[in-house]
């Protein structure tokens, strides 16, 4: 489903020195399939998930997806490919401020033309589910840690994405809500979604099909 | 078409939600805007009231001409000028400027039969003796004159007055700072005997090229300058776009400062804004869709913007009779004007003012919506 060639993403910190973030990156990820990037901070797992979910651009090399290459792909073309086939978990869930729950949950179907009412019963059904029933009009400040990341996670699911990509997505939150999002994204495999998470937790590695192991850019 | 309106009731709500920018930016508009649109409106009354006295003024205005200037006329012509055929109605006047204590009034000298039908808006009466005015609102209101009292006033000679009459406060606004008084009178004052500061010629349709002509007769040893209606109201109208251009000027150094203000009311919240873009874009929103939806968010502002500019204009002409403005369009006028300020409010000034609104806001942020919205998700999510 997913295919990477000789991937390298390197950042210039001046026209001296540049860092290799990640580099020579080559793999391949089956659909349906739930895959762990592990390593420490500075790995490139970021990075990598970022270059893969189409986020970022790499230096070098090849990303395929379902057998095409989309690295040449425009941006209108790689915004689209995430608005269909990509849900984004991020470790700082990066919600809105100012937006409650559900506007954050529904605001990726405003340039779909989806209508006032469909989004806030989409973006309802999918916080219920999340146990967020009764938070549907608290903005991300009023919400605890592990219900901003659940409100996030119900964000990554309203396009119906194919792939979900979340990067260090227990990092910021207690255990409890840590095993919740664990199970649920388990759920989400068995639901036919192809799941690859970025994280240090190594309980992640007892649900995953995959573990990719990194250190200093490079799989190993 | 649903994605539009989605974008347009979404551009609603962000302005909604930051308040305090939204309140920012339009107050940077309305201090643009409002004086520009009043500036505008006031000049087109007065131009309009102009025009008017014009056309219903005489059809010749008759003066010697002097360096180039107007200078006044001898009054032994007159009856020469009253045989020729087409003039139905030769008026002299009397046109100067002199001090009331402090303050600079006009000074109007007509004979009491040539009094045009349209000053009736004088409460008191008109001057019918020797040493009876009728003295403009402003000045009136000024040195607290009422009808029977006295002044003195001092030109060549001192004469003086007493107040028979007081033009009302919408009367137009040449009666504003007016000392209106019988040709006799206003001779006196200045000193000066048998001649008329200009002398209106009123004629027949279609004889003015014959009349000019016979006036040559007349005058062919003088210099001596003939106007006629068409050039008058050219020149008020020249006049007009003069005073228009200078406030123009004066305003182009307003909207200069008035960008770097609204650029910089505009980036109120910019970091924000980038992680905002930035989840957008992660979230699917492609580079248009953002771009159009800070476009509508821009117009929606300025469309509200100019909307209340306008409306305190309005407000700023009707109840405030254009306080600290109407001074660049009307002379010898306090910062307060007292009497009824003319003003017409067009269509196009209105107009225009919502275009440079946008222009405005769109300027103060098309850079860095354009910038954000071209930017990788990550670079603007950090």
């Amino acid at each position: 489903m997913i295919r990477t060639e000789h991937l390298c993403k390197s950042y210039s910190h001046s026209s001296q020195y540049e860092i290799r973030a990640i580099y020579d990156i080559n793999v391949t990820i089956s659909k349906n399939s739930f895959v762990v990037f592990n390593g420490p901070s500075g790995s490139g797992k970021t990075t990598l998930l970022n270059v893969m979910g189409t986020l970022d651009r790499p230096t070098a090399g090849k990303v395929f997806l379902y057998g095409e290459e989309i690295t040449p792909f425009s941006d209108i073309a790689l915004a689209r490919l995430r608005r269909e086939k990509i849900g984004f978990i991020f470790q700082d869930f990066h919600l809105i401020p100012r937006l409650t729950s559900w506007e954050n949950v529904a605001y990726p179907l405003v340039p779909r033309g989806i209508g006032y009412k469909e989004r806030f019963e989409r973006a309802k059904l999918l916080l219920e589910k999340m146990g967020l029933g009764d938070r549907l009009d608290h903005t991300s400040e009023e919400l605890s840690g592990g219900q901003q990341q659940r409100v996030a996670i119900a964000r990554a699911l309203i396009n119906n994405p194919e792939i979900i990509i979340a990067d260090e997505p227990t990092s910021n939150i207690d255990e409890e809500t840590s095993v919740q999002i664990r199970e649920l994204l388990n759920e989400l495999k068995a639901r036919g979604v192809t799941i690859l998470v970025a994280t240090h937790d190594a309980m992640f590695e007892k649900v995953a099909d995959v573990v990719f192991k990194m250190k200093n850019g490079r799989i190993l | 078409m649903n994605k539009h309106l989605n974008l347009l009731f979404l551009a609603t709500e962000n302005l909604l939600r930051h308040r305090a920018k939204t309140v920012v930016v339009c107050l940077c508009l309305i201090a643009i805007l409002s004086p520009f649109i009043t500036a505008i409106a006031i000049s087109e009354g007065v131009r309009g009231q102009s025009l008017i006295s014009v056309n219903a003024g005489a059809d010749l205005y008759l003066t010697y001409d002097e360096f180039g200037r107007n200078a006044a006329v001898p009054l032994k012509y007159l009856d020469e000028i009253k045989k020729i055929f087409g003039v139905t109605r030769v008026v002299p006047r009397i046109i100067g400027r002199g001090f009331l204590q402090n303050k600079l009034a006009i000074i109007v000298g007509i004979n009491q039969e040539d009094v045009p039908e349209s000053i009736s808006c004088v409460s008191g009466r008109l001057f019918e003796n020797s040493h009876e005015v009728v003295v403009g609102y402003e000045l009136a209101t000024h040195f607290h004159l009422k009808t029977g009292d006295q002044f003195s006033m001092r030109c060549q000679q001192r004469k003086v007055f007493t107040v028979v009459g007081i033009f009302s406060s919408d009367s137009s606004i040449w009666g504003a700072s007016m000392i209106f008084m019988s040709f006799r009178d206003a001779g006196e004052l200045f000193g000066k005997q048998d001649v008329a500061t200009d002398i209106q010629i009123h004629t027949l349709p279609g004889h003015n090229s014959e009349i000019a002509t016979d006036l040559y007769d007349i005058f062919q040893h003088e210099a001596y300058r003939l106007q006629d209606k068409q050039m008058v109201s050219l020149y008020v109208k020249k006049g007009f776009m003069l005073k228009e251009g200078i406030f123009s000027a004066f305003y182009v150094v307003a909207f200069a400062l008035g960008v770097p203000a609204i650029l910089v009311a505009s980036g109120f919240g910019l970091s924000e804004r980038k992680k905002e873009i930035g989840i957008m874009k992660a979230t699917g929103w492609q580079t248009l869709e953002v771009l159009e939806l800070i476009s509508m968010e821009q117009l929606l502002i300025s469309f509200l913007g100019a909307t209340i500019a306008i409306l305190l204009s309005v407000l700023w002409v009707k109840s405030f009779n254009g306080a600290f403005i109407a001074q660049f369009f009307i002379a010898e006028i306090t910062m307060l004007p007292r009497f009824t300020l003319p003003a017409r409010f067009l269509p196009l000034p209105c107009l225009l003012s919502f275009f440079f609104a946008f222009l405005l806001t769109m300027v103060g942020s098309v850079y860095s919506s354009w910038r954000s919205s071209t930017a990788s998700p990550v670079v603007l999510m950090k």
